[in-house]
């Protein structure tokens, strides 16, 4: 930027030149979607504050530090926001031509992970670096938006059957060793990817009729044929079984419902204003599982009530509409699927893990993105932030 | 790039389709989280809290008993209670092993006393109540042989006239699974003491106090986290009776003296000593009905009852006599001779006889009219007492007299109804006392309760109608007439009193820990029986002359009482009931001074024989103990009824 030596010329062209990043033709820093980024800081640090709230008088009862949990969070924001620089930085034209390397290497990833990797809860879905947890499939995710934009976008001519069979035969192999893992929810997840892609780009609604019908069917033969285990069926039932009356007595509930119960009692006891931040006794005393990751949402809805809650709905749903209007600018077909892509895991992971904290689906391990505990998956939420804003940066002129 | 491909050309329009589909899928996050925070939030407000938040109660120290006079009858004491927690003592058997050693029970008596369902988990477990010190100091000074060890102090019943008033202050124990049922809501829980019987349990409410109410919060393990509120137990209110435990103590001592002379007794009719398995005493204060003394015999010591009662222990306290049962109110006697001023009254108030109407007693009565069967009624050994009035009739207790009166009512029953048994009524008989513990209810005999009986048990009465000479003999307090001690004593008060009838009671006032009265005795008149000065004063004088003049049939129980001298000149009336295959009932009921009566004596002693030899003294006995006068011996001299 250039300087300018007379005050007044130069506090009029520092204004224009402060304006003119938000218009086409301007720099790459301006052509960055800061309130995009300014959403996923927003979202970032108050999940860092919700994990901060769930954890820290646990923490206090067992004399260790109130904040290792926050302290852990916010390192793992700034690896996050460093991964967001650079992929923001690398093309993502470059990036898109790497897919099959992305496509190969997330895959040996997540079978590697089935063999040395550490065990929680039926999932094995870790890798154990020292004190660190890793998790692949979180990257996979990131990796199969790239991979999903750069073959479809690769394709010619109108969205035909061959197509999305050859397109479900490439997805199905990551899917298929996530689903192995024991994570069925973020299988899911790349199936939502993979519908939304498909939707985009043009397929035809007896393709999506097809879809659907497939995984209603496989959905059954899984049911019937054993596929699924006892406790994931009961996972996926128990929302749709449990009523919200006489959650009360939560003495003969299975070890689902009764996190279920529990985390809607936390959920409504929270009203309309909330329990006041740090002052929620079903959040304090550990009566919610898996509260600092799986339902932080329910630290949120207990403490803050309906107004904190529905505002960081609103928040992601803000960011989401970011995302969206991103893709609909974007300089190519790539670009927009890729945003897209990334899109629809933002939302499923939103609406799937909410949802399962409120009732309204089942209970699945997947993290509210950017909220949750979990270094990796706030890592990889990051770096879809940082591929959304290079598509932005290099949009149509 | 161009968009010359069909999947870029729809491309912005299928954005748009994504689009919907995202706000639908925020849009229904946000109605379901509306519903459950904004529409509902007290269902799971009220869910959450019961979650995290856990009441326990601590029980109140229990009010203390007085007599009228403030002589303290039943106090608290402090006891030592061991406790242990649990999750330690799961994981050290060790431990429960010195805990019974120490103790001196056996190791399973420790571990079902820890795993004791009725027990709050949230407290460590007690293994051992009243625990002496000594045991006390040896595990505080092994402080690291018993870790997790603590000690905590309750309080228990103690009496402080060792087994006296037994039947009057009843006994407390744990509550049983009925009372529980019926008190939950009262706040009573498995494990609290409550008042069984007595006073104690009719009083409970005011006894019991507030249990103290500590709210924790705890956590999923149900470990205590903070204490939300705290709200100590608050003491119940003492309460003071109407006992008199000078009285009282005497009555039981003259009660048991009857009965042991009883015993000593030679029974010619039956040639072997009286049984005298059983009696009771009461004294009630005419001017207000107010019980001065109530003994039963035989009796018990409520402290075994204090830290649990063995199964053995309780079963024997049922059987071998029955000590809990109290006889004063709970026994049903025929009232024999005592009977007669209702029916004198009776026959006065219907005009039938008046107060001076004179017969022949030849010794045996025959039924005027039409008779049929057993037609003539003797007197006790057929003795002829000449011309007998109202007065001398009931001083000499002339059965030819009221065998009279019986066969009057008898004929004249389509005019005068059944004019005896309604005066009985009237008296109270046949129906509760109002007395605030336990009480047995009684039975007039007449048609109605012949044919009932009848009805009931066809074998042990096997004739249903009622003829002249069941009127007869319910004219002298036979047939089938039954009575408590305390309802024949309540029937005396009210003479004594010209026609009051009382309901008698037990509780005087209760004094909150805070001095408040929270509940005075007002007495309650419950009926006005009919009653003529002129009535009551020929009644009152036979009765006097039954007690004083030679010719009574308690002069020989009451000669040389000196209860003359003191002031305390005695009126009352002796009764001898046959009972079936059974020893004669001795009763004798009487009341003093006989110008300001200010006390009423009942006393029944089962299969003693006749009432002058053993009833009336240990009235006398009584009547002595509230002149303050020692005492004199119960002789066993016969006397005739």
């Amino acid at each position: 930027m250039t300087t300018f030596q007379t005050p007044s010329d130069a506090r009029i062209v520092d204004l224009r030149a402060r304006f003119r990043w938000a218009t086409d033709e301007q720099s790459f820093a301006g052509r960055i979607d800061w309130v995009l980024v300014g959403l996923a800081a927003l979202c970032s640090a108050f999940g860092a504050l919700m994990v901060f709230s769930a954890t820290r008088f646990n923490l206090q009862r067992a004399n260790l530090s109130e904040t290792y949990y926050l302290q852990r969070q916010l390192i793992m924001l700034g690896l996050g926001i460093i991964a967001c620089v650079v992929c923001t930085l690398v093309d993502y034209r470059r990036l898109l031509s790497f897919a099959p390397l992305l496509y190969i290497g997330s895959c040996i990833a997540l079978l590697a992970v089935r063999f040395v990797g550490a065990a929680t809860g039926g999932t094995t879905a870790w890798f154990q670096v020292g004190p660190l947890q890793f998790q692949p499939s979180e990257f996979a995710k990131v990796a199969f938006a790239i991979c999903l934009a750069a073959y479809v976008a690769n394709q010619r001519g109108p969205f035909t059957a061959q197509r999305l069979t050859s397109l479900l035969v490439l997805a199905s192999v990551p899917i298929g060793l996530v689903y192995l893992q024991g994570d069925l929810g973020t299988s899911l997840v790349f199936v939502a990817m993979l519908l939304a892609v498909v939707l985009v780009s043009g397929a035809k609604a007896r393709h999506i009729g097809a879809l659907f019908a497939a995984a209603a069917i496989l959905a059954v033969a899984a049911i019937s044929l054993g596929v699924l285990k006892d406790y994931q069926i009961a996972r996926l039932t128990v929302f749709a079984t449990q009523t919200d009356k006489g959650i009360g007595d939560t003495a003969k509930l299975t070890d689902d419902a009764y996190n279920l119960a529990q985390s809607k009692k936390a959920i409504g006891s929270g009203g309309i204003l909330g329990k006041g931040l740090f002052e929620g006794p079903l959040t304090n005393l550990s009566y919610v599982p898996v509260q600092k990751s799986d339902f932080i949402f329910s630290a949120v809805g207990e403490q803050l009530g309906f107004v904190g809650s529905a505002g960081l709905i609103l928040a992601l749903g803000a960011l989401m509409w970011r995302i969206w209007r991103i893709s609909l600018r974007a300089r190519d077909h790539a670009g927009l699927l890729l945003c897209v892509a990334l899109l629809a895991m933002i939302l499923f992971q939103t609406f799937q893990n909410i949802g399962m904290t409120i009732g309204i689906m089942p209970i699945t391990g997947i993290p509210l993105p950017f909220v949750s505990y979990g270094g990796t998956a706030l890592v990889a939420c990051w770096c879809a932030i940082g591929l959304v804003l290079n598509v932005g940066a290099r949009r149509k002129v | 790039m161009s968009r010359q491909l069909d999947s870029e050309t729809v491309a912005p329009a299928r954005l748009g389709v994504f689009g919907v589909i995202i706000v639908a899928l925020l849009c229904a996050l946000l109605v379901r989280l509306w519903y459950i925070q904004g529409v509902s939030p007290e269902t799971f407000v009220v869910a959450a809290e019961a979650n995290a938040q856990r009441t326990i109660f601590t029980e109140p120290p229990r009010g203390r008993i007085y007599d009228r006079n403030g002589v303290l009858l039943v106090d608290n004491r402090v006891i030592q209670v061991l406790t242990v927690d649990r999750a330690t003592a799961r994981k050290e058997p060790d431990l429960v092993t010195r805990l019974a050693t120490v103790l001196d029970t056996p190791v399973d008596k420790v571990k079902s006393a820890i795993e004791d369902p009725r027990q709050s988990p949230l407290q460590p477990a007690v293994i051992a109540e009243d625990v002496s010190l000594d045991k006390i100091t040896y595990i505080r000074e092994h402080a690291g042989l018993f870790p997790a060890v603590d000690y905590a102090q309750g309080t228990e019943r103690i009496y402080a006239q060792p087994g006296i008033a037994a039947h009057v202050l009843g006994y407390v124990a744990q509550i049983n699974g009925e009372d529980l049922a019926e008190k939950e809501a009262l706040g009573y829980r498995a494990g609290d003491v409550i008042g069984k019987t007595g006073v104690e349990r009719a009083y409970e409410s005011v006894l019991r106090g507030t249990p103290g109410r500590t709210v924790l919060e705890v956590d999923k393990r149900n470990r205590v986290v903070r204490v939300v509120s705290e709200e100590p137990p608050k003491a119940g209110a003492d309460l003071y009776l109407t006992i008199d435990i000078n009285l009282q103590r005497a009555a039981e001592l003259a009660l048991a003296n009857g009965v042991m002379t009883a015993r000593a007794t030679y029974d010619s009719d039956n040639k072997k000593n009286f049984v005298a398995p059983a009696g009771a005493a009461v004294a009630l204060d005419p001017r207000d009905g107010a019980v001065m003394a109530l003994a039963s015999y035989p009796t018990y010591d409520p402290a075994v009852f204090v830290g649990g009662i063995s199964n053995a222990d309780f079963a024997a306290l049922q059987s071998n006599g029955a000590p809990l049962n109290n006889r004063a109110t709970q026994g049903l006697y025929a009232p024999g001779s005592t009977f007669k001023p209702i029916t004198a009254i009776a026959a006065i108030n219907d005009g039938v006889i008046a107060p001076s109407t004179s017969i022949r007693d030849t010794g045996t009565y025959v039924v005027q009219g039409k008779c049929t069967g057993d037609c003539d009624y003797d007197n006790a050994g057929k003795t002829a007492h000449g011309v007998v009035n109202l007065t001398s009739a009931l001083t000499v207790s002339s059965n030819v007299y009221f065998y009279a009166l019986g066969d009057d009512f008898y004929q004249r029953r389509s005019q005068l109804g059944d004019g005896i048994q309604d005066t009985a009524r009237q008296f109270g008989l046949a129906e509760t006392s109002g007395i605030e513990t336990a009480e047995a209810t009684g039975r007039v005999s007449d048609e109605a309760s012949r044919k009932a009986l009848h009805e009931k048990n066809p074998v042990a009465f096997p004739e249903s109608r009622w003829f002249v000479g069941d009127n007869i003999q319910m004219a002298v307090g036979q047939s089938e007439t039954v009575a408590t001690p305390l309802q024949i004593a309540n029937v005396y008060s009210t003479v004594a009193n010209g026609g009051s009838l009382y309901t008698p009671h037990f509780g005087l006032r209760a004094v909150s820990p805070e001095g408040v009265e929270v509940f005075k005795y007002q007495p309650t008149v419950k009926r006005t029986v009919e009653m003529g000065p002129a009535t009551r004063q020929a009644i009152v004088e036979g009765l006097a002359g039954a007690v004083n003049a030679p010719s009574g049939t308690a002069f020989s129980a009451f000669a040389g009482s000196g209860l003359a001298d003191a002031g305390w000149l005695t009126a009352g009336k002796t009764g001898t009931a046959q009972g079936l295959r059974k020893q004669d009932t001795s009763l004798f009921t009487g009341f003093a001074p006989i110008n300001d009566p200010k006390l009423v004596v009942s006393v029944v002693v089962e299969e003693a024989g006749y009432g002058g030899a053993i009833a009336a003294p240990t009235a006398r006995q009584i009547f002595q103990a509230a002149a303050g006068i020692s005492p004199t011996p119960i002789r066993t001299s016969v006397v005739l009824d």
